[in-house]
């Protein structure tokens, strides 16, 4: 039968395009959400700082909360009443943790060399839950606390300092002291690794500062943090509220781009399926016309025989869709299989219903669309022209 | 006796910009319990008559009354009831669906009708199968079978939902002879016993013959009509075969 083997033919296309698109939507989401994973999981979603040199805005008042007043350059490079910001934020649901932090640029001095590093004085628990410092001690062991500090690999493999060891830590305005090494961390980025990490009071009173630098804030819906940080911004006037949106804008529109064509490519799938359905039908539209007829001469109404073609359609397109989720899961899996164990990039493919469902859905619509051609073909059809031309 | 069918001042044109005429004007009634035959050369418009007659296709004009009801009125679904519910169809291509098995095809138009057959309908199927003798090819798939074997499962189905009227055109046309002659006395048997109307259409003159009245067409009119009893068909036999010279090359057709 010729039919048959269209009908074979035509469930394998649209399986493969289904399996193509629930491999691409799993491979896009997967990756996505690792790009963004690696750029904010260990940063902060939202950064409360000084306004430094941002204009300050005009004639907002209401609901802020009011410094108290001093000397115009203090308040403008350091948050002075930080404890009650950090009230207000703790209040706030969508919030995981506000952690105070102080940061300087450093210097370690070793003999005659000196290596340029990030002071970062942070509070524990909080700051962890944004660094994960624990989880990323190679050496040591996490307890920074009066002059015992943890480093990063970067500036350890740098100087050459281990854990244990003791070094002179030089602050901007030239004065120092002495530290001991805890523990070294590694929080994959170099910027990170090049840290020296210790308590906030320690790091206060160090770089000579009254308040501290910034409010770090991670939030539960990484993709909320925009408009949480515009709300913020309209109760806080005197501070700069910056979400991880605007600091990574560039990630963003990339990202919007590969969905774009991510959109792109699903829909030319789905054409093609429908194409490809529609001809086939067509095909056996008129391959079957002669049944058709006899159906309808002996009572079939236009209605069943177009229905007819309809389930036929949808039935393929439904055989098709499952075919492709199994062949579609498989080639995820056969990927994460083949990047593993080549030592590629780790990531994981996002397999989620809606990932899996959501092609065979549109392919098995699209081919119950393409069945209404045929489908009001048959309908159409008069018995007459098949009998009479035998 | 009772009329099966009547037809008032049927016509029918054919095509939109070259208007052909096929029927001109038919009067006719066919009545109950006869084995009418409809024959004339190729194009006369028997065939359109008889399509007309079993509501497959609309006159131009004129009226149909089939079993005492104007059909006139009746729109295109109301047609495909009333045809799956009256009228049986046997076809000179017997036209089986060739997926289905010999009992499932003789068992459609009661799935088109009223959907899943019950016990009794398919004991009916298997019961026409053994008196028609192709009970052994219930599981067979048409092209399993010889022509003659397809034709009867034809047969078999156009009585599945008991008919009162069944309109044959040209069944035979595509058997030999031989086999021609066994399923037509197995036709004339089985409406006999169903106690249905058998309305045909045929060059066949042996087959006409066999019928208790002949209507001949020429030229989309009625222009013969006999009505013999048994003692008579000697007689028509005879009419028939100075008729069969005018048939020239016959072939069937409209």
């Amino acid at each position: 039968m010729h039919g048959r083997s269209q009908t074979v033919l035509i469930i394998l296309g649209i399986a493969i395009g289904v399996a193509v698109q629930v491999f691409l939507i799993s491979l896009m989401d997967g990756l996505q959400r690792n790009l963004i994973q690696r750029t904010i999981g260990s940063s902060p979603h939202i950064t409360i700082a000084p306004p430094l040199s941002a204009p300050r805005p005009q004639g907002i008042g209401g609901g802020a909360i009011d410094d108290y007043p001093k000397p115009l350059k203090t308040e403008e490079s350091e948050i002075l009443s930080w404890q009650r910001y950090g009230d207000y934020l703790g209040g706030m649901n969508e919030i995981t943790v506000a952690a105070p932090i102080v940061n300087g640029n450093c210097y370690i001095e070793k003999g005659r060399s000196s290596f340029p590093v990030i002071v970062k004085g942070i509070t524990l628990p909080e700051a962890d839950v944004i660094y994960k410092f624990k989880k990323n001690i190679i050496n040591g062991d996490l307890r920074p606390g009066g002059n015992n500090v943890l480093i990063g690999v970067a500036s350890s493999e740098k100087s050459g300092l281990q854990a244990g060891d003791t070094f002179y830590l030089r602050n901007q305005k030239g004065t120092g002291d002495y530290f001991t090494i805890q523990g070294i961390f590694d929080l994959g980025s170099s910027a990170a690794n090049n840290m020296v990490v210790m308590s906030l009071d320690r790091a206060r009173t160090f770089l000579d500062i009254t308040g501290i630098s910034a409010i770090e804030i991670q939030v539960h819906d990484v993709f909320a943090a925009d408009g949480l940080a515009k709300g913020l911004r309209g109760s806080f006037s005197q501070v700069k509220v910056e979400s991880w949106q605007e600091r990574n804008s560039e990630l963003l529109s990339g990202l919007r781009a590969q969905d774009t064509s991510s959109v792109m490519i699903q829909f030319f799938v789905l054409l093609s399926i429908t194409l490809g359905i529609a001809s086939v039908l067509a095909i056996i539209a008129i391959q079957k016309s002669r049944q058709l007829g006899i159906l309808k001469a002996m009572g079939a109404n236009d209605q069943s025989a177009a229905r007819i073609f309809i389930i036929q359609g949808f039935s393929i397109g439904l055989a098709g869709a499952l075919v492709g989720i199994l062949l579609g899961l498989g080639m995820t899996q056969l990927f994460m299989f083949g990047t593993k164990s080549s030592g590629g990039p780790t990531y994981e493919l996002k397999i989620t219903l809606v990932n899996v469902l959501l092609p065979a859905v549109l392919a098995a619509a699209s081919a119950s669309v393409a069945s209404l051609v045929p489908a009001r073909r048959a309908a159409g059809l008069n018995p007459m022209e098949v009998i009479r031309n035998g | 006796m009772d009329n099966i069918a009547v037809l008032e001042r049927i016509n029918k044109f054919y095509g939109d910009e070259v208007v052909v005429q096929v029927l001109f004007d038919i009067d006719l009634s066919i009545r109950s319990g006869q084995f009418t035959a409809f024959i004339g050369p190729s194009g006369s418009g028997k065939s359109t008559l008889l399509n007309i007659i079993g509501l497959l296709e609309a006159p131009t004009s004129g009226k149909i009354v089939l079993d005492g009801q104007d059909i006139s009125g009746l729109d295109k679904n109301e047609l495909a009831h009333y045809r799956n519910d009256k009228i049986g169809f046997i076809f000179q291509f017997h036209y089986l669906l060739p997926e289905f098995t010999a009992l499932e095809n003789i068992l459609i138009p009661h799935w088109i009708g009223k959907g899943k057959p019950p016990r009794e309908v398919a004991d009916r199927a298997r019961y026409l199968m053994e008196r028609i003798g192709i009970e052994q090819y219930g599981g067979s798939y048409p092209h399993q079978m010889s022509g003659g074997q397809q034709q009867r499962v034809a047969i078999a189905r156009s009585l599945i939902n008991q008919p009162k009227i069944i309109f044959a055109d040209e069944p035979t046309g595509n058997l030999d002879s031989k086999t021609s002659g066994m399923v037509m006395e197995l036709l004339k048997e089985i409406v006999r016993e169903n106690k249905t109307n058998l309305v045909m259409v045929t060059h066949d003159r042996d087959i006409a013959a066999g019928a208790d009245r002949v209507i001949e067409i020429v030229d989309g009119r009625i222009n013969c009509d006999f009505t013999v009893d048994r003692a008579g068909k000697e007689k028509v036999r005879r009419e028939l075969e100075h008729l069969a010279s005018t048939f020239s090359g016959a072939e069937g057709g409209k």
